[in-house]
């Protein structure tokens, strides 16, 4: 029999049962329309958050503290306090180091006017805006004159700015952070966030101002560095090894004392955990999948039950076996296929949906549409040539019978 | 996908230019017995009967006599324990599964006492359906099966589903399912046992008029007056044949 007569049939059966039809590939739609949008989340989420890695600044080089590896136990990144201002003025003078900006930091509150917030004070240098992208909305940025100087001056972050209830004119004015009069002389326009920790809810300041005033130490938890050119990231990552060494009298057997992360590694990091994620997501979401299966080769025993006289007939008029377990097994991959392009219609629609709220740029994989289809035909396959096979080897006879 | 074509040429065709030296039905000493666990059921014991082309054969008995089962062998729906059936020369016992279908596509329509219509499916469709296991085309298909309802007198029921139709016109559709394929063979099981005198005496005209036509048709019923329409009687009592 020709696949056409044999759909025809199918879609003819279905149109009799519309109900039965849809609810038994309610479970492949939920399937194919979670495993799709997992993935175009996913790589929506990849491709968004490595746009905004990139937009921290290009050739980046970030030195930590204290990520040392002792015996088995790797210790928690800026568990130590080994980086120091004097550190970072070092690097400051190495070849190939073009902008280098140190960050201490500390958790205030802070009160302009009748509002007030808790956030993160960076203490840093007049480089930062650069080597991190920063564009200024408002005012300037902290000036080389103040950063030395360790005056009391204050750059916004945007959602700072915000939740102090501060706008354009706040430029000039005076908050209070910890008590302590700061004057703002600028404010940041918003970037977005990396992942869950946000970039525009934080204040900067001189780093000297942080040490003066908050913590009274010299040390720093990171020193992001710009390098001048991209084929130059190894060798000043080396030279900021073998110089902070020499700074910290590490002998040779020493571990290091610090770590030097490269945002290329950072990136493609981040790519292989997304991977990883949606990969596993993916994988949860095709058991609905196997679920939906289960139901249509459910649907169908009942069906081959319920058209047992049906199959009687069929085999009278001309039949053959084989005939009547095609005409099964493509009912039940028909089931399987429309659910399975139902099921991507929606996944497609949500995934658009979840990359709209949260920005990232909708990425939906051709080869992706291709195996969702071709996997849940395949589940209609799997599922439906049991059944298929019951209605197949029913004896004409009895099968006539059968009431 | 495509099923390999049903060749053209009938496997029967040898045997059908010879006729009438060799009948089109040919039974010799076919049993068949039902096992029901440790019971064995003879339905029929040791049956020998011969129907040429173009006869009309009556199988009388009553119920349980064994008559559907004499039926379901000549109509390759099933096979006898012991002895042989020949249609139209060719054993039986040398088809496979597939052979047997292809019997029942080419050289057998059935009519059945309860209908048997596909559910849910208009008179054109299933009168159409046999065609379907012959590889014909819709076009083909639908024009023929129409053609047939027309010549019975059901053109205009053409839309309606069996449950939409009397019990004399769905054994019409019936009758026009098993004359679509033009088989050589009509078997008819009971034609009018579900159907008032007045619609079972239509279907016995209709009968008639198929052998005057030419048809080979075998007949069965327990009903002695509607035997009285064939042109020959075989008796059937507990599985045996009585002439
Ligand atoms: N599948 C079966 N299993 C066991 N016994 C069977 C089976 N089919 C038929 N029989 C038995 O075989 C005998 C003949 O049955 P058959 O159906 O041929 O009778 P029949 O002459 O057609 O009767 P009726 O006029 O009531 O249709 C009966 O005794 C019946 O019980
Ligand atoms: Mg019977």
């Amino acid at each position: 029999m020709r696949l056409v007569e044999l759909i025809r049939l199918a879609l003819a059966r279905l149109a009799v049962s519309r109900l039965r039809a849809a609810l038994t590939m309610l479970g492949i739609i939920i399937g194919v329309a979670s495993v799709i949008a997992l993935v175009a989340v996913g790589q929506g989420a990849t491709s968004g958050i490595t746009s905004q890695l990139e937009a921290l600044g290009t050739n980046l080089l970030t030195i930590n503290p204290g990520a040392t590896t002792t015996g088995l136990v790797r210790g928690a990144a800026g568990s130590a306090t080994t980086l120091t201002t004097d550190d970072a003025a070092a690097i400051g003078q190495l070849e190939g180091v073009a902008a280098l900006a140190p960050e201490a930091r500390t958790q205030q509150v802070v009160v302009a006017g009748s509002q007030n917030t808790t956030t993160q004070i960076v203490g840093t240098t007049a480089d930062y805006a650069h080597v991190r992208n920063f564009d200024l909305w408002q005012g300037s940025f902290l000036t080389s004159a103040a950063v030395q100087a360790g005056l009391r001056v204050a750059v916004l972050g945007a959602t700072t700015a915000d939740d102090l209830g501060l706008g354009a004119s706040a430029v000039g004015s005076t908050i209070s952070i910890d008590g302590l009069p700061f004057t703002v002389v600028g404010i940041l326009q918003p970037k977005g966030g990396v992942g869950f920790v946000s970039q525009d809810d934080q204040i900067l300041v001189p780093i000297a101002t942080v040490e003066k005033y908050f913590t009274g130490s010299d040390s720093v938890r990171t020193i992001d560095v710009s390098v001048a050119s991209a084929d130059q990231m190894t060798d000043v990552t080396n030279a900021i090894t073998a110089e902070l060494r020499t700074r910290h009298e590490l002998a040779a057997a020493d571990a290091d004392d610090f770590s030097i992360t490269n945002q290329a590694q950072l990136l493609s990091t981040v790519g292989n955990v997304t991977a990883i994620l949606t990969a596993l997501l993916a994988g949860i979401a095709s058991i609905s999948l196997v679920v939906g299966g289960i139901g249509i080769m459910n649907i169908m025993l009942v069906s081959v039950r319920e058209r047992t006289r049906e199959i009687g007939i069929r085999k009278a008029i001309g039949a053959r076996s084989s005939d009547i377990l095609l005409q099964f097994l493509v009912e039940a991959m028909t089931l399987s296929i429309i659910g399975g392009l139902v099921g991507t219609a929606l996944g497609i629609l949500v995934s658009a949906g979840i990359d709209a709220v949260a920005g990232w740029p909708l990425v939906i994989n051709p080869t992706t549409l291709v195996l969702a289809v071709g996997f849940s035909g395949a589940v209609g396959i799997i599922f439906g040539v049991w059944p298929a096979r019951q209605a197949a080897v029913l004896d004409p006879i009895a099968a006539l019978r059968y009431e | 996908m495509t099923a390999p074509a049903r060749g053209d040429e009938p496997w029967y065709g040898a045997g059908r230019d010879l006729a009438p030296a060799v009948p089109i039905v040919e039974i010799n000493r076919a049993s068949r017995v039902y096992r029901m666990g440790e019971v064995e059921v003879p339905a029929l014991v040791e049956a020998d009967l011969r129907v040429e082309e173009g006869e009309f054969v009556a199988v009388v008995g009553p119920s349980g006599s064994g008559k559907s089962t004499l039926m379901n062998l000549i109509g390759c729906l099933d096979r006898p324990t012991s002895g042989e059936v020949r249609l139209g020369g060719t054993s039986v016992a040398d088809l496979d599964d597939d052979g047997l279908a292809r019997v029942r596509s080419r050289f057998v329509g059935f009519i059945f006492q309860a209908y048997n219509l596909l559910p849910r499916t208009t008179a054109l469709e299933n009168v159409a359906a046999p065609l379907l296991y012959q590889g014909i085309g819709r076009g083909e298909r639908l024009a023929r099966a129409r053609a047939t309802l027309e010549r019975l007198g059901l053109g205009d029921r053409v839309g309606h589903q069996p449950s939409e139709l009397s019990g004399g016109q769905q054994q019409r559709v019936a009758v026009a399912r098993a004359l679509v394929t033009d088989p050589p063979l009509i078997l008819a099981d009971e034609p009018t046992g579900n159907l008032d005198s007045h619609s079972g005496a239509e279907v016995m005209a209709l009968l008639r008029e198929l052998h005057r036509s030419g048809r080979t048709i075998v007949l069965i019923t327990h009903d002695a007056d509607v035997a009285t329409t064939a042109t020959r009687q075989v008796h059937i009592r507990d599985g045996r044949l009585v002439a």
